[in-house]
């Protein structure tokens, strides 16, 4: 079994190649992890690191499908079920008083939890004065999240999920299977704006009374998590709430002050100064 | 006794099937503050809520805790991986916590923490490899050993599950085998002074 691990010096100098040759910039990025992930692409595509370097040189599609795979995030239509129980009877509650009802989806990849939020609002009443916004730094992944479509083999984990998260109905009436695969139902996406917005660079664009931005803030190193919380700090409208991962809290976030604790497990927050 | 300006240490513990009651035995034997940083990395399903911490409790009085993402890695604590995420160890000696895809249907997987160590520049006192249904493990073992830190495997033909001591020993041919008077060999090498 021959492996090929990058060294962190290695990293450094691929990071600075990418920069120069596509502008994205991976400096904010956890190093453990991109080292992790840019030795697996290397081994996936039996390449050596001067392969990569001479391959990303000559631009093209190359340098944008390392980015892709390095920054590609995966996940599940109701991801950790515990998670929607609480905000349907924590979170949904209170922004039912509200006439309009913006969510931020930050960090949406292909669209599972842009989806499973959408049913969620379906099944209390509020999609139709609610908009969610999903946004991603990958415009293929976009596409994609666009478009609905799941693998069959997901569904059932999908399924899964969704019966332990306290919905009424069976998961299969939201989407149809066309050619072995799930098509989210088109009535679902009509309240979901899907585009592109990289978390590292662009700003705040709307206030919101949710963000959801689960299992992203593990991508970022000390520095660049701060300047995200910064940003979704400013996103949100007083008293707004803000969902992060299931293992991912306001530790070393520069805004532990800011918000209150809803569910110290699941990390749920709302802004209250 | 702890002296502050002694660089960091770490102990890695892997396990899958059969390794939670090695664990158990291996958490009875701290009865006095470490000088080192012990990780736990056990396969767990992703819903798994126990917290180990919270369970191995009476076993031991060295403080135990699940790390979360970018928490410094301290001495005379015991870490345990969380379900769902792998725990990677940063050169800059902090956790990281990781959603990559799984290594051989796991995550946390064993071979992540392993590999991040080696690659981190931390002395790693020793890395031990116990009972298991997977072959996880076997790679970040044999990257440890020919980093020329010490390395430890159950001997197969004792452990619950041969599986993944096997494969470690099949990986890399050079470990130390675990055979007699597991605990005591372990509990010397966990109060060991290093170089």
């Amino acid at each position: 079994m021959n492996m090929t691990m990058l060294e962190y010096e290695e990293l450094e100098a691929l990071i600075v190649k990418v920069r120069e040759i596509s502008g994205f910039d991976f400096s904010g990025y956890a190093r453990p992890s991109l080292l992790r992930r840019a030795s697996r692409f290397l081994n996936r595509h039996t390449m050596s690191l001067s392969d990569l370097m001479t391959h990303i040189e000559q631009g093209g599609k190359a340098v944008y499908d390392f980015i892709q795979e390095l920054t590609v995030n995966y996940s599940e239509m109701f991801r950790d079920p515990d998670f929607f129980i609480k905000l349907r009877s924590e979170v949904f509650s209170y922004l039912e008083s509200y006439p309009a009802v913006r969510i931020w989806v930050a960090g949406c990849a292909s669209g599972e939890e842009a989806y499973s939020l959408a049913i969620l609002l379906k099944e209390t009443g509020m999609y139709n004065r609610a908009l969610i916004y999903a946004t991603d730094l990958s415009e293929r992944v976009l596409a994609s999240a666009r478009e609905g479509v799941f693998g069959l083999g997901h569904m059932r984990t999908f399924s899964e999920n969704y019966m332990l998260s306290g919905c009424k109905n069976s998961l299969s009436d939201y989407y149809h299977v066309a050619y072995s695969q799930a098509v989210m139902v088109p009535d679902l996406r009509k309240n979901i704006v899907f585009s592109l917005h990289d978390l590292t660079g662009d700003g705040v664009f709307n206030e919101f009374q949710m963000v959801s931005c689960r299992n992203v803030m593990i991508y970022f190193n000390l520095e660049q998590r701060q300047e995200v919380f910064r940003l979704l700090y400013e996103s949100l409208a007083m008293f707004g709430f803000l969902c992060l991962g299931k293992r991912e809290t306001l530790r070393y976030s520069g805004f532990e002050e800011n918000f209150r604790i809803i569910d110290s497990h699941l990390n749920i927050y709302q802004k209250i100064r | 006794m702890e002296n502050k300006d002694l660089p960091l240490e770490l102990v890695l513990i892997g396990g899958s099937s059969g390794s939670f009651v090695i664990f158990e035995e291996i958490l009875k034997l701290l009865d006095r503050p470490l000088s080192c940083a012990i990780l736990f990395v056990l396969h767990r399903g992703k819903s798994s809520l126990f917290e180990l911490p919270k369970l191995f409790r009476s076993k031991t009085q060295v403080r135990m805790e699940e790390p979360q993402h970018l928490d410094p890695i301290m001495k005379n604590c015991i870490y345990f991986a969380v379900p769902d995420y792998h725990l990677l160890v940063g050169p800059d000696e902090r956790f990281y916590l990781d959603g990559t895809e799984k290594d051989f249907f796991s995550r946390p997987s064993l071979d992540a923490t392993f590999i991040s160590a080696a690659q981190s520049g931390i002395y790693i006192k020793a890395a031990m490899i116990f009972s298991g249904a997977s072959e996880d493990g076997a790679l970040g073992m044999k990257i440890i050993a020919e980093r020329g830190f010490k390395t430890y495997v159950q001997n197969p033909t004792i452990a619950e599950v041969e599986r993944m001591p096997a494969a470690a020993i099949r990986t890399h041919g050079k470990h130390h085998i675990l055979t007699e008077n597991v605990f005591e060999e372990i509990r010397s090498i966990l109060y060991s002074y290093s170089t």
